[in-house]
């Protein structure tokens, strides 16, 4: 599957269905042809009362006669809603999809609320030396050049000389493993207002040592942050703490200065895991080098969709009761012929439906949401 | 009729787009109706996304039905209105649910709890849980208490006012509950390794007896009879039996077996399971549904078939009479029996409503 450019920015999306659209364009094709098509005749209409309208007056039924809409999910088959392409669509259904959008992302709350990033204005004009010089600066600041003498110089110029250009520079800033940590104080450090769609006032902000700007997706919240009830990690997230001391990518020392007060102890590291809240810490994974990461994802991709290998196979609880087929005497075709196990105890094995109590659960409705629109959505 | 051909001046689609942005613009032609004329057959409008475990019928109000499924929801419909009034979403596929009264009900499924569902709020509480999947529950109203039985081999009692999430009784059996039903205070088990019990609810100390079912292949279905003089059985081969509580020998000498759902394809017999039973509340006639996507009426007393409808598109995974008689719903759906591939080929589930006559009345009755 292609990577979504974005994750924050919400990608338009059907009313009706649930379904993501690349572009409100292909969004109205797509409602044209599923949801405001007639049943009665070849022709598509643009909207609901669209097409309210035409079977009324083409068709000739009584206005409490329509039928529902087409392929909506329940409760969103009337006409009473006026949707076109995203326009019209209820507030509420709004939040309530960004948020489970959220949760099926693994992103913190509210994230996806914020307006999407503001892509840095270019100002198409010959750089002055000076500014050359300070962008250069601000560009090795944020590559965690090692040279001390040069970056104490950066956050000043950078400040001085605006925004504008260290802002573009986020964008190809990915320090996973800077050679040496700079300890210099008032290092780098970019001043949080430079980074848009960077970390939050509330102390949101991605866990340090990503590189700035939205989480991607499968990375964990940030500790102090239990996730919503239900919510899943995302496959491929270590759900448990990397081993203590040598496994951590970075030195825990490793702090751009300057930083916020952070959300949690700074050496995590050599720290006992000891009874940690759930959703634990693990810096950078996906900045972590590729041994560190083969290693440890394999081994515990706990959330769904289940390896099948995982599941434990049907067990007979009794097997003096063991059945066995009995022989037909005439050729016959039985379409089910498993003595010992019904087809719901195979079902409830398969990876689709499987389920493990995992957490203490707790019994809410948000819980199944985020995964169900997802198999729902193969039906439609 | 098509557009071209209408007298009426036709409202351009350009126009009504153009009221668009308007937001206030609401449509009130739409009350929602009821459907005075039924139909002989209604298609639910908005059925679950994926294979309907069990419906169940309100034994208090014939428009009312349960529905739960392996899209992990249980749906609440009003079939007269053809709509679907409550939704309850769960963890994992839900695999049977049933009514306590007019607006309280009980699911369990695969993620081993019972829930309580309010079905006018939309709430729901969790009543207990088994160690495995619940296959079957049950309500007893002669004795207030709901029955659960699950593939963990116990049979539980619930106090539905009960916070305490604690069983009033649990029960040891020998295998896995797969079906249970119950009539008045006649509940009768099927289990795995076609093995039954009868129990009756009043006296929980020991089942009244303990039988293996008359029938070789595994239990796929128990009914009973709204007599409580007895219960059918089906399997897995195509086949019925009608047993008898009773156990006086006169009266086990009536137990009898037929083969049904099946069918002789170039010389080879195709037998298909029966996945459902059902008795009519009020002529004790039963009503049998099978993954060849038939459901047929028989009377258990001459012997006879009295209906066979005609062939839906997939197999019947669950059948429900409404408490008056005058309804049978039937959920059509895949049921696994060919395993996962053919489950991704299966159409999209539906829920049929029919409206019965004399088909369902036995021969006795009818006069004919």
């Amino acid at each position: 599957m292609a990577k979504k450019k974005n994750k924050t920015a919400i990608r338009p999306w059907c009313w009706y269905c649930e379904r993501e659209f690349e572009d409100e364009k292909v969004l109205m094709q797509h409602q044209k042809a599923k949801h405001f098509k007639c049943s009665m005749c070849p022709r598509r209409l643009n909207t609901a009362g669209g097409l309210a309208v035409h079977i009324q007056q083409v068709h000739k039924l009584e206005p409490e006669n329509l039928p529902r809409i087409e392929n909506a999910l329940p409760g969103r088959d009337g006409y009473e809603v006026e949707i076109f392409g995203m326009e019209g669509i209820p507030a509420p259904d709004v939040a309530d999809y960004k948020r489970r959008k959220e949760i099926e992302l693994g992103l913190n709350p509210g994230t996806i609320t914020q307006p999407p990033p503001k892509k840095a204005k270019y100002e198409n004009r010959v750089l002055s030396e000076e500014e050359l010089r300070a962008q250069l600066q601000a560009h090795k600041a944020l590559m965690g050049a090692n040279d001390p003498s040069s970056s104490t110089t950066a956050p000043a110029d950078s400040g001085a000389n605006g925004a504008v250009y260290s802002a573009t520079a986020q964008t190809y800033a990915t320090p996973a493993v800077p050679p040496v940590p700079p300890q210099v104080p008032g290092t780098p450090g970019m001043p949080p207002p430079f980074f848009p769609g960077g970390p939050t006032p509330g102390g949101f902000g991605p866990p340090i040592g990503m590189p700035p700007g939205p989480p991607p997706p499968g990375f964990p919240v940030p500790p102090g942050f239990p996730p919503p009830p239900g919510m899943q990690l995302p496959p491929g997230v270590p759900p448990f703490m990397p081993p203590p001391g040598g496994a951590l990518p970075f030195p825990p020392s490793f702090l751009p200065p300057g930083a916020p007060p952070l959300p949690f102890p700074p050496n995590m590291g050599p720290s006992p895991p000891g009874p940690a809240p759930p959703p634990q810490f693990v810096p950078a994974s996906t900045s972590t080098p590729p041994v560190q990461s083969s290693t440890a994802t394999p081994t515990h991709s706990a959330s769904t969709p289940i390896p099948s290998s995982v599941i434990p196979t049907l067990q007979l609880p009794d097997e003096s009761l063991k059945q066995i087929l009995p022989d037909f005497k005439k050729p016959t075709k039985l379409h089910y012929t498993d003595p010992n196990f019904s087809p719901e105890e195979k079902r409830s094995r398969d990876p689709k439906y499987y389920f493990k109590e995992s957490a203490p659960a707790v019994t809410t409705n948000e819980e199944s949401r985020g995964k169900k629109r997802a198999r729902a959505e193969d039906f439609l | 009729m098509c557009w071209w051909e209408s007298p009426l001046p036709r409202w351009s689609d350009a126009t009504v787009t153009s009221l668009a942005p308007a937001r206030n613009l609401v449509f009130t032609f739409y009350p929602p109706v009821e459907i005075v004329v039924m139909q002989e057959q209604t298609e639910l409008l908005s059925p679950p996304f994926d294979s309907i475990s069990s419906i169940r019928f309100s034994p208090f109000n014939s428009t009312h039905l349960l529905a739960s499924s392996w899209d992990a929801t249980v749906r609440f419909y009003d079939v007269n209105a053809n709509e679907q009034k409550a939704k309850f979403d769960q963890r994992a596929a839900v695999l049977s649910c049933c009514f306590q009264d007019a607006s309280h009900a009980f699911s369990g499924g695969l993620d081993t709890y019972i829930r309580g569902l309010e079905l006018e709020t939309e709430q729901t509480f969790h009543l207990g849980n088994h160690d495995d999947s619940i296959s079957s529950i049950h309500y007893a109203t002669e004795i207030n208490s709901l029955v659960s039985g699950s593939w963990d081999r116990t049979l539980k009692f619930w106090d539905p006012k009960s916070k305490s999430s604690q069983a009033t009784s649990s029960h040891t059996l020998p295998e896995r509950i797969y079906h249970m039903d119950l009539v008045g205070h006649t509940l009768v088990v099927a289990m795995a390794s076609r093995l039954f019990q009868i129990w009756d609810v009043r006296n929980m100390q020991s089942p009244v007896s303990q039988r293996e079912s008359s029938l070789k292949y595994m239990t796929r279905a128990v009914a009973c009879m709204s007599d409580q003089k007895g219960y059918a059985t089906a399997s897995v081969e195509g086949r019925i039996a009608v047993e008898y509580v009773d156990p006086s020998p006169e009266i086990q000498d009536k137990k009898y077996a037929f083969k049904c759902h099946r069918q002789s394809i170039d010389d080879v017999d195709h037998v298909w399971a029966v996945n459902a039973l059902a008795f009519h509340p009020l002529y004790n006639t039963f009503a049998s549904a099978g993954s060849d996507g038939m459901v047929s009426i028989w009377d258990h007393e001459s012997k006879k078939r009295l209906r066979q409808f005609p062939k839906y598109h997939s197999p019947v995974s669950s059948i429900s009479f409404s408490h008056d008689g005058t309804k049978l719903a039937a959920a059509i759906c895949d049921v696994w029996d060919e395993g996962d591939e053919a489950s991704k080929q299966a159409k999209r589930p539906s829920i049929f409503i029919r409206a019965l006559g004399d088909e369902v009345k036995p021969k006795s009755m009818t006069g004919k």
